[in-house]
């Protein structure tokens, strides 16, 4: 049986407010830190900074005052970066917004900052989820050489073997069942009139190859699952040759039984007078 | 042994394309790949070089390419075919995707629904909706994507667009849609339909249609083209008169170094923008007659004019990292962030693209005093004043495309292709023809090829040339 996924709803249930963090030093005040928990599990610390949009009339002191505050945030949230994605950091339409796994920090006016916000933590929550799909797809493959065999001729001395290989199928099935609910959010197109909440979107999932990454990855669990579907097959088949096996020497068996009694019936009736 | 003989009556078709644009080297390229008999084209083209408005010229003060003419193609992959995308992919040739929402109004970007709502109010938002609903009713992405062809040209809304902008968009909203349009549009609501003035509205919905240049410049397009063609190519040999008789082999005039000569085809190709066209001669009159009506129903020249400039540092300051944004100036001008997105760029360009009544007016100042209100135009934002300007250049395209005005019903698409049916055996090609766009080029050369194509597929070759005749 696959296990039961959650449901793909991160924007909805973003399960804010765990555990506050430590926002950077030289903030302007009111910025907040946030820790979020994500659908996988992950945590995500979200600053929200706000700060009006920039104006080319302002003096420039001013300007260089933003710049440190943005240089501050993007450092803040490039310390916890990890590969895949190193980091991202998008100006957009007097925002500033800056993503790695594990922190991000929106920059804006105060009445924008709420739809920023909830914009990165929903793409953070498909990124997670795309990145948890990544890793179980590429396990599967990790195994795939061993497995390979199998789909042509099941090994009959291995009987441990068809419960592993059933595994491997369920794990299969269930990443791609994982990144078929995916799809529509790694997919959605861009809407128009656009959002501020939804260009913010559309920028994230363009800068951190989302798309690509959930093709390459329903690749590769497509891949493991076929693998895996007919090493089941083999296995089988393999089941179905036992039993018809037996079944064949019972048969036998059944015939020789038969015609030795038919010979002691054929020479009780000679010995008959 | 089996010799084949060719007839002693078989030679190759002779094919005449007058221009050397993308029209005429898309109808060379296309003919040639799919004629079933053996052709000979020739490509006469009056400049020193091939591609006409396609141009990615280099800037002396620096080796930067920039657009001069055509900066984008559109993608219509997400409705339907892309021929032209499956030209450019079959071509090889790597392609960027462009995008860009701001509209710089009275000073204040518009980029999405939130700055609708703070710049305009929440009831300019609701109305801006409500012209977005109406537009979208009145033409779908399917509707879009067909405009061009017979059955959905005839069918596109032919009201002026002003009336119906008058209707359907309220004042409140129209400086941003205006805006948004005009530098597309070419022309002004009051001489443009309602259909194309819708196009151009609707063309910024990704689900009509994307956009996106070649990377490197849209000219490799043309050049990949015309170096597939075995066509002879005559360059610097402007087409000085044509001349044939009904159902017979049209001769045409050219010149070349002041030597006039003359050669005979059996297929000739007019791929010219109307202007050139209404300049050549016609010593035939019924033929005459034919081109002065096709030139009567399709001239309603509209105006672009490109200054682009070349900066001393990489742009910054463009917000949203937009590869283009439109602003008010002008009635609407878009503001092309060309060096936006290399990242190595040493040196930024801005190009502008006045377009309509304003690009008409402007062509006849002189470059300086373009230049000066190209720089004075560009946003606040930019921090640009004139002083980070290394190299300016001014391409003017006065008449270079064709805007359909109210009232007006396009041909059918044969018709358009074939103004003198008894001339039968000359064609015409043009973006004017559809949309006024490299895709719209490529639509029409691809008919004519087509027709052209199916004639020789058809009959035999022979029986159509020796008796003049072309279904």
């Amino acid at each position: 049986m696959i296990a039961p996924d959650r449901d793909h709803r991160p924007t909805q249930d973003p399960g804010v407010g765990r555990e506050p963090a430590t926002p950077p030093l030289g903030l302007p005040p009111g910025a907040t830190c946030t820790r979020i928990s994500l659908p996988t599990g992950e945590m995500l610390d979200l600053l929200a900074v706000p700060m009006a949009e920039q104006d080319p009339a302002r003096p420039p002191e001013d300007e260089s005052a933003r710049g440190r505050i943005e240089e501050t945030v993007r450092q803040w949230v490039s310390a916890e970066a990890a590969p895949p994605t190193a980091g991202v950091f998008v100006p957009l339409y007097g925002c500033h917004v800056a993503w790695t796994t594990h922190r991000a920090a929106v920059i804006g006016p105060p009445e924008r900052l709420d739809q920023l916000a909830a914009a990165v933590v929903g793409f953070a929550g498909v990124e997670a989820d795309l990145r948890a799909a990544e890793r179980r797809a590429a396990a599967l493959l990790d195994t795939l050489e061993d497995d390979v065999g199998g789909s042509l001729a099941f090994e009959e001395h291995r009987p441990d073997r068809r419960a592993e290989l059933a595994a491997r199928h369920r794990e299969a099935v269930a990443v791609c069942r994982r990144l078929a609910l995916l799809a529509p959010a790694v997919h959605a197109p861009p809407l128009h009139p656009p959002t501020l909440a939804g260009q913010l979107g559309e920028r994230l999932r363009d800068r951190t190859r989302l798309v690509e990454r959930h093709e390459f990855a329903t690749h590769r669990a497509e891949f493991a699952e076929r693998v895996a579907e007919a090493c089941g097959q083999r296995a089988l088949e393999a089941g179905i040759a036992r039993r018809q096996t037996g079944l064949e020497w019972a048969i036998v068996v059944m015939l020789v039984v038969q015609t030795a009694l038919l010979v002691v019936e054929l020479l009780a009736q000679r010995a008959t007078p | 042994m089996i010799v084949f003989r060719q007839p002693a009556t078989a030679r190759p078709l002779r094919v005449g394309i007058v221009g050397g644009g993308p029209g005429g080297l898309f109808t060379a390229w296309h003919l040639e790949r799919l004629a079933s008999a053996p052709i000979e084209v020739t490509i006469f083209e009056a400049s020193g070089r091939l591609g006409g408005k396609v141009l990615t010229p280099s800037f002396t003060a620096a080796p930067v390419r920039y657009e001069a003419g055509a900066a984008e193609l559109y993608d219509y992959s997400p409705v339907g075919d892309d021929p032209l995308r499956g030209v450019v992919r079959s071509l090889g040739l790597p392609t960027v995707p462009l995008a860009g929402s701001a509209v710089h109004v009275h000073g204040r970007r518009i980029a999405n629904l939130d700055d609708v709502s703070a710049v305009l109010g929440t009831d300019g938002r609701h109305r801006l909706l409500d012209f977005d609903a109406w537009a979208r009713s009145a033409m779908t992405p399917r509707e879009f994507y067909e405009s061009g062809a017979d059955h959905a040209a005839s069918a596109a809304p032919h009201g002026r667009f002003d009336g119906s902008l008058a209707a359907a968009c309220p004042l409140s909203v129209r400086p941003y849609v205006e805006a948004l349009i005009h530098s597309d549009l070419a022309t002004e609501p009051a001489t443009t339909t309602t259909g194309y003035g819708l196009q151009n509205y609707l063309m910024n919905d990704p689900a009509y249609m994307r956009l996106y240049r070649i990377a490197g410049g849209n000219e490799q397009l043309v050049n990949a083209v015309a170096a597939r063609l075995s066509a002879r190519i005559r360059l610097d040999a402007p087409v000085t008169h044509v001349a044939g008789e009904p159902q017979a082999t049209i001769t045409i005039g050219w010149r070349h170094a002041g030597i006039p000569r003359e050669d005979a085809f059996d297929v000739v190709i007019l791929a010219l923008p109307i202007e050139p066209l209404s300049r050549l001669a016609f010593t035939d009159r019924s033929l005459r007659t034919a081109i002065e009506r096709h030139i009567a129903h399709h001239d309603h020249p509209a105006h672009y004019l490109r200054v682009t400039l070349l900066l001393d540092r990489p742009v910054t300051g463009v917000p949203g990292e937009d590869d283009y944004l439109m602003l008010d100036a002008f009635g609407g001008t878009c503001l092309y962030v060309e060096s936006g997105r290399d990242p190595t760029a040493r040196h930024g360009v801005l190009g502008l693209l006045f377009g309509g009544a304003a690009a008409a007016a402007m062509a006849g100042e002189t470059d300086a005093s373009l230049v000066e209100a190209a720089v004075a135009t560009l946003p606040q934002c930019l921090g640009i004043d004139g002083r980070q300007v290394l190299e300016a250049r001014v391409h003017r395209w006065v008449g270079a495309v064709s805007a359909a005005p109210g009232g007006w019903t396009p041909l059918p698409v044969d018709r358009r292709h074939r103004p003198s049916t008894a001339h039968s055996n000359l064609f015409v090609v043009g973006d004017y023809l559809f949309d006024s766009t490299l895709n719209g080029v490529l639509d029409s050369a691809d008919h004519v090829a087509g027709w052209l194509a199916a004639i020789l597929a058809g009959s035999p070759f022979d029986a159509c040339v020796t008796a003049g005749r072309f279904p």
